[in-house]
């Protein structure tokens, strides 16, 4: 059922390496607003634990990590 | 390409640009190919040096050489700045309200500082990224008795990942060497999910951080920093407090880059990973920190980038087809304590693979501005 979410905001970040996945996902954070859905999809596995890690520490929720086909979708709301 | 002579144009007088053009001309005929190199910086700085000036453990003025005397003979040297890139007229114009022509552009104009994008920060925070905030710095030091210090850098990119740990490592000694350690706690904060961006590096700086008793926090992206209560607060609500601050600020690429539609809103130029053009120009580049490119913003990157393309430039401005590639190779060597330091070996596709800190590697940091400023950024290394 999350997997059908509409982003209000999808950033793009396939073939960047670590950090740049995760900054650009703190970056469209920086720009929504409070319950705003925002999807990062990323080609480095290492983004799955990062981000899922910082959505955690700064209080957001996580939606989910899915695998899509040759990439990773890593879907937050913004709450706070 | 009037008269059969090429015009090369370097913008940036930094590492980047300086060694781009002192590589090109050692390889290329004064009568086939022309460089200018346009930049306003009267003298050069060993950034490097940044880490040890504030402790004391160099002189500034060794770390310095006037920009004039560094540029290879057979370069003409335009003190300006660019303020403009057209290139699809292959024209550049200058703030002093020249226009520049040229058949190959290479950018090499570096970061800029953006220390108003953190509220609190002017006139609170220190660093050591330029020479007269390394001074500074080395004067608050002076004064300092004991008390909390907070070591970070507040985003990503910054110039020299490395150089807040090395920075950190050291000043763990200094404080012991002045009997002050025991009264002075160190923070380190980070905005990343480690205390550096190569996994396994990160991994062995984390273990010498517990090895000297420093405290890290890591995920900690800056938001503000209040003077007042001597706090710095994180985009993620974690509040850290200080009674002197070391913090990196923000760095970002040349507004005219962006100005000029060569860029995001970041400033850093797209370029093609292995061949350092810029899109689908085979006659505009750009090198060191003012790419975009998934790898460190140092010396070391410029270096390695302008052996490439400068014997890229040198063969096809001969006439001669150079099918090799740039393919993220850097190498630089990190201060990890008292005396010890390791040399990291890495490109896009290899992290470092080996961790070996020794007194040897600490000599070769601490020679290296002599040999930067007499073999590498001649362009003869």
């Amino acid at each position: 059922m999350a997997d059908e979410i509409k982003p209000d905001k999808v950033v793009d970040a396939r073939g960047s390496f670590c950090p740049g996945p995760l900054m650009e996902m703190i970056k469209a954070y920086k720009q929504a607003k409070i319950g705003d859905v925002i999807s990062v999809y990323s080609t480095d596995s290492g983004t799955k634990k990062d981000a899922a890690a910082w959505i955690s520490k700064s209080g957001n929720q996580l939606i989910g990590v899915f695998d899509r086909n040759g990439y990773y979708e890593i879907t937050m709301k913004k709450v706070k | 390409m009037g008269n059969g002579r090429t015009k090369v144009l370097v913008l940036g007088d930094g590492a980047a640009g300086i060694i781009i053009s002192n590589k090109l001309r050692l390889l290329t005929d004064r009568e086939r190919v022309s460089i200018s190199i346009v930049g306003n910086t009267p003298l050069h700085y060993f950034k490097p040096d940044g880490i040890h000036i504030p402790l004391n453990l160099k002189n500034y003025k060794d770390s310095v050489k006037p920009t004039a005397f560094v540029i290879n003979p057979g370069i003409d040297y335009i003190r300006d700045m660019a303020t403009h890139i057209d290139p699809e007229n292959r024209k550049v114009s200058l703030l002093g309200g020249k226009v520049l022509d040229y058949d190959i552009l290479i950018v090499a104009t570096g970061n800029r500082f953006a220390p108003d994008e953190i509220p609190g920060y002017s006139g609170n925070a220190n660093h050591f990224y330029d020479l007269p905030s390394a001074i500074d710095l080395r004067d608050q030091l002076r004064k300092f008795k004991g008390g909390k210090i907070v070591i970070g850098q507040a985003s990503i990119p910054i110039q020299c990942p490395p150089a807040p740990y090395e920075f950190t490592f050291q000043l763990e000694d200094y404080l012991r060497t002045r009997g002050i350690r025991d009264r002075t706690d160190i923070d380190y904060v980070y905005p990343l999910n480690r205390v550096f961006t190569i996994a396994n590096v990160s991994d062995e700086v984390q273990r010498l951080f517990d090895e000297k008793n420093i405290n890290y926090h890591t995920l900690f992206n800056v938001e503000s920093i209040d003077p007042e209560k001597k706090q710095v607060n994180s985009l993620e609500g974690e509040t850290v407090d200080y009674d002197l601050l070391v913090m990196i600020p923000p760095h970002r690429g040349q507004r005219f880059i962006t100005e000029s539609g060569l860029a995001d809103e970041s400033g850093y130029m797209d370029v093609d990973r292995h061949k350092l053009n810029y899109k689908d120009h085979d006659d505009l580049f750009a090198i060191g920190d003012a790419t975009n490119l998934p790898i460190s913003k140092a010396g070391a990157t410029a270096h390695f980038e302008s052996e490439y393309l400068a014997n890229r430039l040198a063969y096809e401005t001969s006439g001669h087809v150079y099918d090799e590639s740039y393919n993220g190779e850097v190498a630089c060597t990190t201060v990890t304590g008292e005396g010890t330091a390791m040399t990291l070996y890495f490109s896009y596709t290899k992290p470092p693979r080996a961790w070996y800190e020794s007194k040897f590697d600490y000599l070769l940091k601490w020679t290296s501005a002599d040999t930067y400023f007499t073999a590498m950024l001649r362009g003869i290394m």
